[in-house]
């Protein structure tokens, strides 16, 4: 009995080590940014000392002052935030459909749909930026430097991994649930409400997560298919970078500032996961 | 009524003239823009302190005199080039005006992406401002003219790279002493290539017998980054008399045995100076670019290097950004024996003159108002805060004006260097293909840092693999 | 019961989508790529030269030269995320008191922007600022310096990867774990099954769909990776992988025709290396359930 107790206290000892050790691997990069952000320029250079040294926040409100720093954060959220969503509800009722219904070409279709993520973007932009400004074109307005134009490209890259993600989940959900449901009269929008979207919200919730992320992480699009109005705040990080010198500082300052709104989203989310994983426990 | 309404002009001139904001006739360009007011012009450019000034103040004076509004996209280098090109090429009518790097003129001249500003001012009387006059420009203009003399770009900002050291280490008397006692002569700032190897032994060997983070000179030699070229083929190559990148625009080749040069003697002697001197520069140095060189240089890890210009008056001024401020000395780049006489005599250069313009595409919707736009900021009353700001002179005048003359003396002497010295450096080659064979040569130069190829070897390999991709670009032989 | 043409329905919003910004560019692409076109070349306009660019392609030590480090750092990357990440999730699965507090913590990496961790990598090994090149100087008397040795360069663009992923890796296998149900493993415990075997025989098989997508989506973005190693490094000995180099071709060269059949040819291998893959896996699956 005691030999358990010590091998449990070995056991949780050990975990920990592991998990103190993961986690200053992970943090280290993120302190160095953090570091970064609260020093001048001089004092970059030389001995490298990892320590604050004083609290200057000069940086920060150099960003966080500036008028166009606030439109792209506002671009930023809002393409993110309605892509994730858009993306959540597209591929919810796409697994659906290929989960559930006996479609012809189903596994060729399923496959297709990753491929589109495959594609290196470089080749990629000049057709789109064709698109964008041309084919997309109602009088003087284009879909060119506009959120909807980002909001739907983004689809490209997270609807076929949103799809694939939640396939694995919605296979795993008996189908008897479906029947069960069906039989006591519940559509298809019953279904999906009261049996699908339940079971799956974990999985559900980890997708929409990775798609504001990728989404809001995105720069080469961004970059390229947005001009002045529609600008997101990657593309800022990617202005520091300049002929006289990169402004380390700011654009580490900014890189924390642009942590923040991620960070608050996955907090919020992870209780979903949390309530899943416990979920399955009571699943039975 | 009408003599009322002139002499409050007159008093609005000259307290705007007082102001020292915009001394020109600001009822003409109010009249002038009259059929423009409330449109929007948009450009392209790269997001350095002279293109943010434009952004900031000089579009929010137009705009207030000319109704005409403004949107200013200032991004990163490349994506700068790829957006103004996908503009051009695709004629979607997107950009305005766009920046123009000197070195990419010619490309774009080539595939008449660009609007013959002087034939268009001429075409359009009622919108030439009187204040504007392309002939004040620098030479630096030159490189943005075609055949004719035509002008296709209004020059925005220019400098050279040039030989910057640090004088509280050079000025030195025990560093002197040490100097002297070991080499057999004084210290001083470079003048020949055996001198600077000589100071860049002696300050690295300083640097660790003082336990100081100090090396003997720069090098931007990043392995990941077309500024490795750039330094090889437009600052070093020159100036030991390797010009135009060795390649031969008539035969079409860069190889010697069709009459280039990039594979010659001159060029391998050159390569291998340069890379003789990685040994002395700081570690950093295989990841410099110009602004990393330029920060080395900052931060007081190098006693001399070649460091571009638009650098050299933060460097030497601004104690929030550097560590070397009021020690910081300016010459010419170092060169080989005749290279200055053959300069002066216009048979070379020695060095690029680098920098950016402003021009119009074809495919732009508003081409008038742009040329208002692009005159505005090409006045030469505006010239003087902006060079302050920027680093940047592009008018003949803004040489005397007091604000820069004030500024001269702090950067010891660059803007007179510029002044006086600025024709013996030279815009890009005229090559249609600027960064198609830059692109080619680039691997070869960073192998050859890497120590992977011998200098002959990467430049030879360099020179077969660009005559390739001239004759598949269709200027070969 | 199941009416096929509702199932279109739901799927079709997808397909519409896709269709647009994925496969129309897709067709301009692959026209493209049967083309000899370079904006600055002296001939006008696209001119169709069949397959010399993708002849061209099999010769070009650069390309290839690309491909296997590609395939070095994909390799070596995605390896040490699945298994780091999976431990990760399952370890995060038990219940134990600061559990959510690791959870948010290991999802840091993945907030970052690519850009900026790209930056504040940089930022970590560049001599003269950078903390790691200095320790390993000064206590274990290495040199590091990415520039100069790019077997460094490589090995600096893998640790990044790891570290900005491997988050990915374990939320992917957390969702997975989720949706396990509890009654197999405990009927496979009920029934004398050591963890191995509970792992291998019951485990896996639930978690391989998510498995693979992870695998999936790891091996595109690893293959079509830019900005991260571009901001590190700028794509120099050591990183100049595919997405890199298609880049090069593609934007400071304007060589679009030759860049276009690079893609191509970049993304058949793509999709012949996951076709693979999903033969491999859910080939296995079905044997199973049969």
């Amino acid at each position: 009995m005691s030999r358990t107790q010590r091998q449990r206290a070995w056991g949780y000892f050990g975990a920990y080590a592991f998990w103190i050790f993961m986690t200053l691997l992970t943090l280290i990069p993120i302190w160095w940014m953090l570091v970064v952000s609260m020093r001048t320029r001089v004092e970059l250079f030389g001995r490298p000392n990892l320590m604050l040294s004083r609290i200057y926040l000069e940086n920060y409100s150099n960003v966080l002052t500036d008028s166009t720093f606030q439109r792209y954060m506002t671009n930023s959220l809002v393409v993110s935030t309605a892509n994730a969503l858009l993306v959540m509800i597209l591929a919810l009722l796409a697994t659906y459909a290929l989960s559930r219904y006996k479609l012809a070409g189903r596994d060729n279709i399923f496959f297709w749909l990753i491929t589109n993520r495959m594609a290196p973007p470089a080749a990629f932009l000049l057709p789109l930026y064709i698109m964008f400004t041309r084919t997309f074109r109602i009088g003087n307005w284009t879909l060119f430097d506009t959120q909807l134009g980002l909001i739907l490209l983004y689809c490209v890259f997270n609807l076929p991994f949103a799809i694939w993600l939640l396939k694995g989940v919605v296979d795993g959900i008996p189908i008897e649930l479906d029947d069960a449901a069906m039989i006591d009269g519940a559509g298809l929008w019953g279904v999906l409400r009261h049996v699908i979207i339940p079971l799956a919200a974990p999985g559900l919730a980890v997708t929409g997560i990775l798609s504001w992320i990728f989404a809001w992480n995105e720069y080469l699009f961004a970059a390229n298919l947005t001009s002045v109005v529609a600008r997101t705040i990657t593309t800022a990080l990617a202005e520091f970078v300049t002929v006289t010198g990169t402004n380390w500082g700011e654009l580490a300052a900014m890189s924390m500032v642009t942590l923040v709104p991620s960070a608050i989203i996955v907090i919020f989310a992870q209780r979903y996961i949390v309530m899943g994983l416990t979920f399955g426990a009571v699943k039975e | 009524m009408k003599r009322c309404f002139t002499i409050v002009l007159l008093i609005a001139f000259a307290l705007v003239a007082n102001m020292s904001l915009v001394s020109a006739d600001d009822a003409w360009w109010a009249e002038a823009a009259a059929p423009y007011a409330g449109s929007t012009i948009r450009g392209v450019s790269e997001s350095t302190p002279p293109s943010n000034y434009v952004a900031d103040v000089l579009a929010a004076q137009f705009t207030e005199l000319t109704g005409i509004h403004v949107e200013f996209e200032t991004t990163s280098w490349d994506q700068m080039y790829s957006k103004a090109i996908n503009d051009m090429e695709a004629n979607t009518g997107i950009y305005d005006f766009v920046y123009i790097e000197q070195d990419i003129i010619y490309s774009y001249l080539a595939q008449d992406y660009l609007v013959n500003l002087t034939q268009f001012a001429a075409d359009n009387a009622a919108l030439a401002a009187a204040d504007y006059d392309e002939s004040a420009f620098t030479s630096f203009a030159d490189y943005f003219k075609n055949a004719d003399g035509d002008l296709f770009g209004v020059p925005m900002e220019a400098f050279v790279k040039v030989y910057l050291y640090r004088k509280d280490l050079f000025e030195d008397a025990d560093i002197m002493a040490a100097f002297e006692a070991e080499y057999g002569y004084p210290l001083a700032p470079a003048e020949t290539f055996e001198q600077y190897a000589d100071n860049a032994m002696f300050f690295t060997a300083y640097g660790e017998s003082m336990d100081m983070d100090l090396w003997g000179t720069t090098v931007q030699g990043s392995t990941g980054h077309p500024a490795s070229t750039y330094e090889f083929l437009e600052s070093i190559g020159p100036s030991f008399g390797l010009y135009n990148w060795g390649i031969n625009l008539d035969a079409g080749s860069a190889q010697s045995a069709n009459g280039g040069a990039l594979d010659g003697e001159t060029a391998v002697e050159a390569l291998s100076f340069w890379l003789s001197m990685l040994p002395y520069a700081p570690p950093e140095a295989t990841s410099s670019t110009w602004d990393e060189v330029a920060s080395s240089f900052a931060a007081g890890r190098a006693a001399q290097g070649w460091v571009y210009g638009e650098n050299a008056a933060w460097i030497a001024t601004d104690e929030s950004r550097s560590a070397v401020t009021g020690n910081v000395g300016v010459r010419l780049p170092v060169t080989a024996p005749g290279v200055i006489e053959a300069a002066q005599m216009g048979e070379g250069y020695i060095g690029y003159y680098d920098g950016g313009a402003f021009g119009i595409p074809h495919s732009s919707r508003n081409k008038e108002a742009t040329l208002l736009w692009l005159q505005f900021i090409g006045q030469p009353s505006v010239q003087a805060e902006w060079a302050a700001v920027g680093a940047r002179i592009t008018h003949t005048a803004t040489f005397d004006d007091p604000l820069i003359a004030e500024q001269d003396a702090k950067v010891d002497g660059y803007y007179t260097l510029l002044e006086e010295q600025g024709p013996l450096f030279a815009g890009a080659p005229p090559f249609p293909f600027h960064a198609q064979v830059r692109e080619i040569i680039d691997p070869f130069i960073q192998r050859a840092i890497l120590g992977e190829l011998t200098p002959a070897e990467a430049l030879s390999q360099a020179a077969m693999a660009v005559d390739e991709e001239l004759a598949r670009l269709g200027y070969g032989m | 019961m199941r009416n096929p043409r509702v199932g279109w329905a739901l799927l079709s919003p997808t397909l519409v989508i896709l269709l647009i910004f994925g496969f129309a560019p897709f067709l301009y692409v692959l026209f493209v790529g049967f083309n000899q076109w370079n904006v600055f070349s002296a001939a006008d306009g696209l001119v169709f030269n069949g397959l010399d660019n993708f002849r061209r392609l099999v010769f070009d030590d650069d390309f290839l030269h690309s491909v296997g480090l590609t395939a070095r750092f994909a390799i070596f990357a995605i390896g040490s995320e699945v298994v780091l990440g999976f431990v990760l999730a399952q370890m995060l699965t038990r219940d134990f008191p600061g559990r959510s507090l690791f959870r948010i913590i290991h999802t840091f990496p993945l907030m970052v922007a690519p850009i900026a961790v790209g930056a504040i990598w940089r930022l970590l090994v560049i001599p003269g600022f950078g903390p790691v090149p200095f320790f390993l100087d000064r206590w274990l008397d290495l040199t590091y310096q990415i520039g100069t040795y790019p077997d460094q360069a490589l090995m600096t663009s893998v640790l990044m990867d790891i570290w900005h992923w491997t988050p990915f890796v374990t939320l992917t296998m957390l969702a997975g774990l989720s949706s396990i149900p509890r009654e197999p493993v405990e009927q496979a415990k009920v029934d004398g099954a050591n963890r191995l075997q509970v792992f291998w025989y019951v485990t896996l098989p639930f978690l391989r769909p998510v498995l693979l997508t992870t695998i999936f989506i790891r091996i595109m973005d690893a293959i079509r990776t830019v900005d991260e190693v571009w901001m590190l490094a700028g794509g120099g000995p050591g990183t100049r992988f595919t997405g890199i180099y298609i880049w090069r071709v593609v934007f400071p060269r304007t060589d679009y025709g030759y860049g276009s059949s690079i893609s191509l040819i970049t993304l058949y291998l793509t999709i012949v290396l996951c076709w693979l893959l999903f033969i491999a896996i859910s080939g296995r699956r079905k044997g199973e359930v049969e």
